[in-house]
């Protein structure tokens, strides 16, 4: 009994620890993120597909993890080298005396937002009041407030309920009316608008600009990575770039990537609809970091109870990657992606 | 009931194979009734179609994961493999604990505190703590497994060794057992159902907890399949997994009742009289003169 | 648990050894402080190792803080700001009500099924399936089913706590000593009678060790659904403190998950000792003197 069980375990345990195969000059770079490879963040799926992280030889090992994991602690501790962060985590990070900085911003349009059924009774956030209002966790109440703040009510004027983050449950929740409305993120309702369930952003225009989920890197590590971080933002940019030019073929790369997304075609569609505006910078260089974005976001942030100080932003805010990043040919990548296309049609 | 020579107890076999496919026949009407009514309520627009998916749609979904797609085996091995890895490794470190302080009331002085202080403490709550020590990947999601399974085969274990028959001990010392025939041929053999109760359970607990790993590292895993398909509200798919899990529970389940059959003979007649077969068959072989 | 297997010393036959209840009061805190002597002293021994290890910048994560930091979340937690009051009595109130609800009915089911050989047949199977469907995949159900309030924490943890109980008491009740059932039976013994005098005692210290298990099961239970879906709890403030990055808070709060991990063994513990009371040869003597005593009465004046 012992020595089968011995076996089975040595058998698995070699099974399981199989390292690939690395050529010579390949670095793994550990980046710890909310999703598993997706839709909802396709620069990393087009970049691998035509191969450019190869290029920059660079394998990224994704680490996906549950929200209720700080992140930032591995950034801390060397086991993740990228951190995909939102405006919250980071000044709370700098505040609680984590040395990061960030150094790209993955998607410039605040992701973050209040939504109501679409045609509902529900238009404005004044309509809110004296309803209850859906959280998808606990954190969302700090936005819902200063959306509330900022169009001149209070939080104390609506009731919260913390919904989760499980679809069925949120999308429950709006179509029954059980909330008037959701705050929450573009993780949130791209699934659901995918699957048809219509909805609204009724998000006050102060708080769009906003930039959510910026990589942030270990400052101290800054110059002892350049090579491997300029090369994961420039493989990731190119992807980025592809998107801007060629969406038809950035679809078939994540059908052939991400199946589970695809299964039904209409809803592929509909989250990669929802994602694209987010994912594709405003910024003339991709990525860049927005100084006055940062600056001007945190006093509502601070006011909401979000964050306990205001971080001075030369303190975290580093471009030193995006020069790097942005130096690529655009025409060899609008390339590449035809071939692509005509080889995979 | 018991039979008394070789005929009548292949005889009784025979029987109880047929009782056995009867049962089976029962169980899958019941079964078809059920998905028949469902299928039949979703149809009527009576189910909500985001908390029960359509039959029909869920056996789509199982075509798309298994066979078109044939996205899910790598899950399903990723899965299996973390709850095979974790299940092993904690119920060998649950018996071998259960025994040891059981035996020797020093060491459970000194580590009943610790063990009762872990056990208290939902894993789920842990997981970050341990993902920060061992890292991220199979070490850490395998930690998490065995501390969600070591407990039952610890406990159970435990009790079965404390609880010995105090009767037969004194029996035993009285014709001069050693300390080893004690342990061999009566402690294990007492404490063996109800360290198979414990082994039960802890794989049972192994599956759950490799999916609490799963959804806090959502890299691969039948978890982190599920996690993509809720968040896409794809609950057919959804469903797909959470089924092919319960299939592969039961089947685990079904194979650790094989197994008790096997290691804890004595608890079932049929066992019982299978190996006394065997034994007499021996005996008579080594007793028998030419 | 049993204090250790009995070594049948002959010599310690006929000699009864001092009850701790005829001690004087002095003699017992002073026997409780040294029991307790060396677990204090390892407890400190390992909180000092710690507190020096973050001092001296040994380890750095952000994750482990300091035991002096946490010590101080844990006094502003229950004294200074009290925040955690709320929160601990709603997961430990899902908790218990969870685990009477599943044990009630895992208990009730394993009697009929222990019972009646076709019941046992047909609950097993749908018991299991209901074991191996993971907890976490049902929760928007259950969500559903029971809101967004305290209900779907008490369903989870009675449903996750059901399977242990329901083993446990099964395995117990069908494992007898089947020359005892003898014995009864040719004492002329109803079925009642060895169903409650031999079967039930017999079963007593497996079920126990179920209910056990199935008491810090249906906390896990409430957890995991807090961590899914909830407005209160423990498990909301500990993610809540994590977020903030605030991690002495969490770990205290996490401190606090444990207490009432441990509140709930010890309390089943307790109840456990009281009623399988022939484990331990202490109380054994405590029962049956007190039988003797109330014999004594009957019989005499």
């Amino acid at each position: 009994m012992n020595m089968i069980k011995g076996l089975l375990v040595s058998a698995t345990l070699v099974t399981s620890s199989l390292p690939v195969v690395s050529f010579a000059q390949e670095t793994t770079v550990n980046m710890i993120n909310p999703l598993p490879r997706s839709t909802v963040f396709y620069p990393l799926v087009v970049g691998e597909a035509l191969g450019y992280f190869a290029d920059e030889g660079i394998k990224v090992n994704l680490l996906p993890s549950d929200t209720s994991i700080p992140y930032v602690a591995f950034i801390q501790n060397g086991q993740a080298d990228l951190s995909m962060l939102d405006p919250n985590e980071t000044i709370n990070a700098l505040n609680a005396g984590a040395e990061i900085s960030t150094v790209y911003e993955v998607m410039q349009n605040a992701p973050e937002g209040v939504a109501v059924l679409s045609g509902g009774t529900y238009k404005t956030m004044s309509d809110l009041i004296g309803t209850t209002v859906g959280l998808v966790s606990d954190r969302d109440r700090a936005f819902l407030q200063a959306a509330l703040d900022v169009t001149g009510h209070s939080i104390d004027d609506v009731n919260t309920v913390v919904l989760g983050e499980s679809g069925p449950t949120l999308a429950a929740a709006i179509r029954d009316g059980k909330v008037s409305a959701i705050s929450g993120s573009v993780f949130d309702w791209a699934g659901l608008q995918a699957a048809g369930i219509a909805l609204d952003l009724i998000t006050p225009d102060e708080l769009l600009a906003s930039p959510a989920n910026t990589f942030a890197i270990n400052t101290n590590m800054i110059e002892e990575k350049r090579a491997a971080m300029e090369g994961f933002l420039r493989a990731w940019s190119k992807g980025m770039y592809v998107s801007m030019v060629n969406p038809a073929v950035v679809e078939t790369m994540l059908r052939q990537a991400v199946p589970e997304e695809w299964e039904d075609e209409a809803s592929g569609l509909s989250l990669l609809a929802g994602v694209l505006p987010m994912n594709i910078s405003t910024t003339p260089r991709l990525g860049d970091v927005q100084s006055q974005v940062w600056t001007d976001i945190q006093p509502r942030m601070l006011t909401s109870g979000a964050i306990e100080k205001i971080v001075d932003v030369s303190t975290f805010l580093n471009d030193t990657y995006i020069a790097a990043a942005n130096d690529f040919d655009k025409a060899k990548v609008e390339a590449d992606a035809a071939a692509w296309a005509k080889s995979n049609k | 009931m018991a039979a008394t020579n070789v005929g009548s107890y292949e005889h009784s076999t025979a029987k109880l194979h047929t009782v056995a496919i009867k049962r089976m026949a029962i169980h899958a009407i019941i079964f078809f009734c059920f998905i028949g009514l469902w299928e039949f309520g979703s149809r009527m627009g009576w189910l909500d179609p985001l908390f029960y998916p359509r039959p029909s749609a869920i056996l789509h979904s199982f075509w798309l994961i298994y066979v078109e797609n044939g996205n899910i085996w790598f899950h399903l091995y990723a899965t299996m493999s973390l709850v095979l890895f974790g299940w092993i490794a904690g119920s060998v470190l649950g018996i071998a604990l259960g025994s040891l302080v059981g035996f020797n009331p020093l060491v459970r002085r000194f580590l009943k505190p610790y063990v009762i202080v872990l056990e208290a403490t939902p894993r789920i709550a842990v997981a970050p703590l341990l993902i920060a020590a061992l890292g991220f990947g199979s070490m850490s999601k395998i930690a998490i497994i065995m501390l969600v399974c070591f407990f039952a085969p610890f406990i159970n274990t435990l009790s079965g060794v404390v609880n010995v028959n105090e009767d037969r001990l004194e029996l035993f010392r009285s014709l001069r057992a050693s300390k080893m025939q004690v342990l061999r041929k009566l402690v294990l053999p007492d404490a063996i159902p109800v360290i198979m109760s414990g082994e039960r359970l802890a794989l049972t607990a192994a599956l759950s907890g490799a999916l609490v790993a799963e959804f806090i590292q959502r890299d691969q895993g039948i978890g982190s399949l599920i996690l993509v398909y809720t968040r896409n509200l794809n609950m057919a798919s959804a469903f797909a997994c959470i089924f092919t899990l319960t299939v592969l529970g039961f089947l685990i389940f079904k194979g650790m009742e094989m197994l008790d059959r096997y290691i804890a003979f004595w608890k079932y007649e049929e066992g019982r009289v299978r190996i006394s077969q065997k034994r007499r068959e021996k005996m008579k072989g080594t007793s028998h003169v030419g | 648990m049993s204090d250790r297997i009995k070594t049948g010393n002959l010599k310690n036959q006929g000699a009864v050894p001092a009850s701790d209840a005829n001690m004087p009061v002095f003699d017992q805190l002073f026997d409780l402080a040294l029991r307790l002597l060396p677990h204090l002293a390892l407890f400190i021994a390992i909180i000092a190792v710690w507190e020096i290890a973050v001092a001296t910048q040994l380890i750095t994560s952000i994750i482990i803080p300091r035991p002096s930091a946490i010590g101080g979340a844990i006094v502003e937690l229950y004294i200074t700001k009290g925040t955690i009051y709320r929160h601990f009595i709603v997961t430990f109130s899902e908790s218990v009500l969870g685990f009477c609800i599943g044990a009630a009915i895992a208990v009730g089911l394993a009697v009929c099924s222990a019972l009646v050989e076709s019941f046992r047949r047909y609950v097993i199977p749908y018991a299991v399936v209901l074991n191996v469907t993971p907890g976490i995949a049902l929760t928007p159900v259950i969500i559903a089913w029971f809101g967004y309030g305290m209900g779907s924490k008490i369903a989870l943890a009675a449903i996750i706590s059901f399977f242990p109980i329901f083993v446990n008491t099964l395995t117990g009740l069908t494992q007898f000593d089947e020359d005892r059932e003898e014995l009864f039976r040719s004492l002329g013994a109803s079925k009642v009678q060895v169903f409650a005098k031999l079967r039930v005692p017999a079963a007593l210290p497996l079920l126990f060790a179920g209910l056990k298990i199935g008491l810090t099961t249906a906390l896990i239970g409430a957890v995991v659904a807090e961590f899914a879906q909830a407005t209160d709890g423990v498990g909301v403030l500990m993610s809540r403190f994590s977020f903030q990055l605030n991690m002495a808070a969490s770990l205290a709060t996490l401190l606090s998950m444990t207490a009432i991990g441990l509140i709930l063994f010890y309390s089943m513990e307790f109840i456990d000792d009281q009623i399988v009371f022939w484990r331990r040869e202490s109380r054994r003597e405590e029962k049956s003197r007190a039988r003797a005593k109330a014999w004594k009465k009957r019989a005499g004046k």
